[in-house]
């Protein structure tokens, strides 16, 4: 299987495994926060477009996940990346400088969930109010 | 995240200003600001400013049930309602492994389809509108209005239908909505022509639209452009292609794509579209079989733990509905990646030293609906 996907994570030395069932995401990994700016920048390498960087909230775990959907112009190699993060100190490297249409899904994702983005090349609010401190996008929030 | 309120161009003080485009504005096609550092006629640089039509729609996704949530996701983009409501209940669908019978998916590809075209003549209106041409308008209109005749007929709305559910439709489509999509077809088909020769041969359209706005095959896939606006730039890349859903590999149609990459490639992509389009619907009406129209599906919906990503091309591009459910009644996660958000993603970059009449131009080539964008 010599495909873009495999190429692209073999190349950051990790294993292409296909996703069964599919659903619509050809693989998916689980990965450090440190590993996510290389494998930004051989996705990019391979031709692989940016879909959205986004987030999820796990608060009975403890946990939030910073979450990334890669695909590719061939079609049909839709990546899921999971990087944990602390829920109380979230930290993620910013691969706007990398993807440049990364940096606005990582501003929607900082205000809607509180992940500070390291290195983004902007953390003005995005959709929220310019001044909105609050986190809407995080289970416990009820409103403001 | 808190950042002061200020914008990141500075203030300068030879002979440069700052213009603020909108957020009310004809040429915005949406509650949309831009807040441009001009030189002369020249823009130094270009910041959107997003949000003034945010409504958390992910949150409330996530604080409903499956079916209560639907009628939201049609509000999103208002002249692509059916590619929204198709990706929602497919996601459902694939989460649940349902099954749809095969009259429900010939009926879904025809809305679909149908409001593609309607969504593209409103696009061509409206951007020659922008460029300065009114006429174009009417006629286009003329036509759209026949479209969202017939879908009201079987819809009962005009614009934010919310027709598709769990494993089928909300109602059968009878013979007379059948051959009156016939009728339409042919019809349109001998009128398509007129648009051409009204304007796509027009020079002053030409100078326009020529070598205007170019996205380069590279920054493409940097920025996440999808849809006409990636298809201008040489990727013949299209979800009802590269991922098969909702049956559309039973049909027979091309994907247009252009080299240019500027605005007239865009035009010229969504013109040939409407074609493709008319072909695909007129497969899905001769080869409608008759049959039950929906599934049979529990009562309340509540599909297995899992994660699943539903891909829907829209008139704009791709669309991937996200969700995770957690075996509950309601999605634990949604998320929304909608197409017009990443193509107007790459908008500052393409104004950067153009004209400002051009920068207008760029923007309605883009083909976005801001509710969309802002969600």
């Amino acid at each position: 299987m010599n495909s873009p996907l495999a190429t692209a994570l073999a190349r950051i030395g990790i294993d292409y495994r296909p996703r069964v069932p599919a659903v619509g995401l050809r693989c998916s990994l689980h990965i450090l926060p440190e590993q996510i700016r290389s494998l930004a920048r051989s996705l990019a390498g391979e031709g692989f477009f940016i879909e959205t960087v986004t987030a999820e909230d796990m608060p009975e775990q403890n946990r939030m996940d910073g979450i990334y959907l890669f695909n590719h112009y061939e079609g049909d190699m839709r990546l899921l990346v999971r990087v944990t993060v602390s829920r109380s100190r979230p930290h993620l490297p910013s691969i706007g400088r990398i993807f440049p249409g990364a940096v606005w899904h990582e501003r929607e994702t900082a205000e809607m969930f509180g992940i500070t983005f390291d290195g983004c090349p902007d953390s003005r609010n995005l959709l929220l109010p310019e001044e909105a401190t609050f986190h809407p996008l995080r289970k416990d929030f009820t409103g403001v | 995240m808190s950042a002061p309120p200020t914008y990141s161009l500075e203030s300068t003080d030879n002979g440069n200003f700052l213009l603020n485009l909108g957020p009310q504005h004809p040429g915005t096609h949406g509650v949309l600001r831009v807040v441009l550092q001009m030189d002369g006629e020249y823009i130094l640089a270009a910041d959107p400013v997003l949000g003034y039509g945010h409504r958390m729609q992910e949150k409330i996704a996530e604080n409903m049930t499956y079916l209560q949530a639907l009628p939201y996701v049609c509000r999103m983009d208002y002249l692509g309602a059916m590619s929204y409501s198709l990706a929602w209940v497919c996601a459902v669908e694939k989460l649940c492994s349902f099954e749809v019978p095969e009259r429900a998916v010939h009926v879904r590809v025809m809305a679909c389809e149908l409001n593609r075209i309607a969504s593209h003549l409103l696009w061509w209106g409206a951007y020659l509108l922008d460029l300065g041409a009114f006429t174009p308008f009417l006629q286009a209109f003329a036509d759209r209005e026949q479209i969202l005749d017939l879908l009201e007929y079987i819809t009962g709305s005009r614009l934010t239908y919310c027709y598709f559910r769990f494993g089928g439709l909300a109602a059968d489509v009878d013979d007379v909505f059948l051959r009156r999509v016939e009728d339409f077809v042919t019809g349109f088909r001998q009128r398509l022509p007129r648009y051409h020769d009204l304007v796509t041969g027009n020079v002053i359209f030409h100078h326009r639209s020529k070598d205007v706005g170019v996205i380069l095959p590279f920054e493409a896939a940097g920025y996440g452009v999808t849809g006409p606006c990636l298809r201008g730039s040489g990727f013949a890349y299209d979800v009802r292609k590269c991922e098969p859903y909702s049956g559309y590999d039973r049909f027979e149609f091309a994907v247009p794509a252009e080299q240019e990459g500027d605005c007239l490639a865009r035009y010229n992509v969504r013109m040939a579209e409407m074609e493709q389009s008319l072909a695909i619907i007129e497969q899905a009406v001769a080869t409608i079989p008759d049959g039950p129209y929906r599934a049979r599906v529990p009562r309340v919906i509540r599909p297995p733990a899992g994660e699943v990503a539903m891909a829907v091309e829209t008139p704009r591009g791709e669309l991937v509905i996200f969700m995770v459910s957690d075996g509950s009644t309601r999605p634990c996660r949604v998320k929304f990646r909608v197409p017009s958000f990443a193509n107007l993603s790459i908008f500052a970059r393409l104004a950067r030293g153009q004209l400002l009449a051009d920068a207008l131009a760029i923007l309605g080539s883009l083909d976005m609906v801001i509710p969309e964008v802002d969600r």
